[in-house]
């Protein structure tokens, strides 16, 4: 049992040493300043931003429903709002172009409108949004399940209104699940490449994310390997250090589990 | 044994399905003459099929082939849209002499109909026209950027809407209707006939497009893919090509 776990651990951190052991730290750090990767990463920063807050704001009432509302075709809801989750990222590009592209479902409302999302900024935020929300609506919808009805129903009893009772009781209770959600959305979010290239392109500044970069980078001779190293370097940084964070959050007890939490409105 | 009957079910849809992906991939290995594994140059992906149905074919950009084969993929040929890349990889010593076997030209690509009417490469001004050009390095990247800057037209590189990382990319974003226009190879424009409208590149402004094959000199196949490349030259693969609207070899 312990070689098969040895094997799995070494076959899962081979390729993470490998990326840090091709390059020296220095010349890594010094790709770091070329305009491609502070562009790449800023416009990841940017879009992952605009994208989660976007996941935030629809998901959340989406999955508090889900999870506190019976209803018919309740599991079908469930399926078809964690189906990206499994669909490979070409099939989202795909599915996108079919329905935001300008020959797609909705391409001739948009156009009428005189908006054209392929090869935009917002083409990128739409497939980050697309593939990346199933990791936080999932997680919030067991999330909220997870909150005793009978302190939702104590909270109605003592004369808060629904709202309130949403805000004071039902989000500070069910925050560690909807931020671990978060995070894996996040994550999941500033490494989504298959869809990005499909429907948003790649152009430096505008639609070229750090995955984009990468692999544009990995394509340019003779030197790009090293430039798509150190982009590499720095998702691995990144990624890691959110999931570090996740991991010393969820393990965090808060000592006044009743306290005001950032999720209470202010007065 | 009635908790363990779905993960048996699972676990058997599981291999059923795998065992189906791997049937597949294994199908057809057992032959007498070497499959050669070829990376080619996406303008290629039609007509190399046609001309060798048993190969093994990755295509894409050529410039990423060529950093794939310099990461040491294996590959037994190597055929490229341009002659720069399979001597780069020659110089390092990676694979043989280049060997050019064909031509090509570069010509715009528009919307169905040319719903934006352009009528010259001049047109390609116009105000809010959404260009698609691929990524400079690729080889089509950069014939694109000669023939720009050969019309006076170089300020277009900064405004194309994406840098794609190969022809096919270019073409498919047009097809689409995801850009107006994009800059790819004659035959590749010839695979989507009455999906697109064409605008021709004037001669003046042409580029030498050659293309050139080498064998991977890591390849475990080296002596069939030197005779694989010297096939390319002979007529049967000749009339292919030509058939396909690639070009004689220019003297």
């Amino acid at each position: 049992m312990f070689a098969a776990a040895t094997v799995a651990f070494a076959f899962l951190l081979f390729p993470i040493v490998a990326i840090f052991a091709r390059v020296s730290p220095g010349r890594l750090a010094a790709q770091l300043s070329h305009p491609v990767v502070t562009d790449a990463l800023l416009l990841s920063l940017r879009t992952s931003a605009i994208a989660q807050a976007l996941v935030l704001l629809l998901g959340t009432p989406a999955a508090y429903l889900l999870a506190t509302r019976r209803f018919r075709g309740r599991s079908l809801a469930v399926v078809l709002v964690e189906l990206p989750l499994v669909l490979p990222p070409a099939v989202a590009g795909i599915g996108l172009i079919a329905a935001f592209g300008r020959f797609g479902l909705l391409g001739g409302t948009l156009d009428a409108l005189g908006v054209q999302l392929g090869l935009t900024q917002a083409a990128v935020v739409i497939a980050v949004a697309y593939v990346s929300s199933p990791f936080y609506v999932r997680q919030a919808i067991a999330a909220f399940e997870a909150v005793d009805p009978n302190l939702v129903a104590a909270s109605r009893t003592l004369g808060a209104g629904r709202v309130r009772t949403f805000f004071r009781v039902v989000l500070p209770l069910a925050r560690r699940g909807l931020a671990a959600g978060e995070a894996l959305s996040f994550a999941r979010g500033l490494g989504e490449f298959g869809a990005t290239i499909m429907f948003a392109g790649s152009l430096q500044g505008v639609t070229q994310t750090l995955p984009l970069a990468i692999y544009a980078a990995f394509n340019v001779q003779p030197d790009g390997f090293t430039t798509a190293l150190a982009m590499s370097a720095l998702l691995v940084v990144v990624s890691g250090a959110l999931l570090l964070a996740l991991r010393v959050f969820l393990q965090w007890q808060p000592s006044r589990p009743t306290s005001r939490f950032l999720f209470a409105p202010s007065r | 044994m009635r908790v363990r009957a779905p993960a048996a079910a699972l676990a058997a849809a599981v291999l059923v399905a795998s065992s189906a992906l791997a049937a597949v991939a294994f199908a057809g290995s057992h032959r007498s003459r070497p499959q050669l594994t070829v990376f080619a140059a996406a303008s290629l992906t039609d007509v190399f099929p046609k001309i060798d149905p048993h190969g093994r074919y990755s295509f894409g950009g050529s410039n990423m082939l060529a950093a794939q084969i310099q990461q040491g993929l294996p590959a037994d040929v190597f055929a490229s849209a341009n002659v720069g890349l399979p001597w780069q990889l020659h110089r390092k010593g990676l694979v043989t002499r280049p060997v050019v076997f064909t031509s090509n030209k570069l010509v715009i690509v528009l919307g169905h109909g040319n719903p934006r009417q352009i009528r010259s490469v001049q047109g390609l001004e116009k105000p809010g026209l959404r260009i698609v050009m691929a990524a400079a390095g690729v080889p089509v990247g950069d014939y694109t950027r000669k023939v720009l800057e050969r019309l006076g037209l170089s300020d277009l590189v900064d405004k194309a809407v994406s840098q794609e990382t190969d022809v096919r990319e270019v073409l498919a974003k047009v097809v689409l209707g995801e850009a107006d226009a994009g800059f790819v190879y004659a035959t590749d424009a010839r695979t989507v006939q009455g999906k697109v409208s064409l605008l021709g590149i004037p001669k003046s402004a042409q580029p030498q497009v050659l293309y050139a094959a080498a064998a991977v000199k890591s390849g475990r196949h080296l002596e069939a893919a030197r005779t694989w490349i010297k096939r390319l030259l002979r007529r049967p693969a000749q009339r292919k090509l030509r058939a396909a609207g690639f070009l004689r070899i220019p003297r």
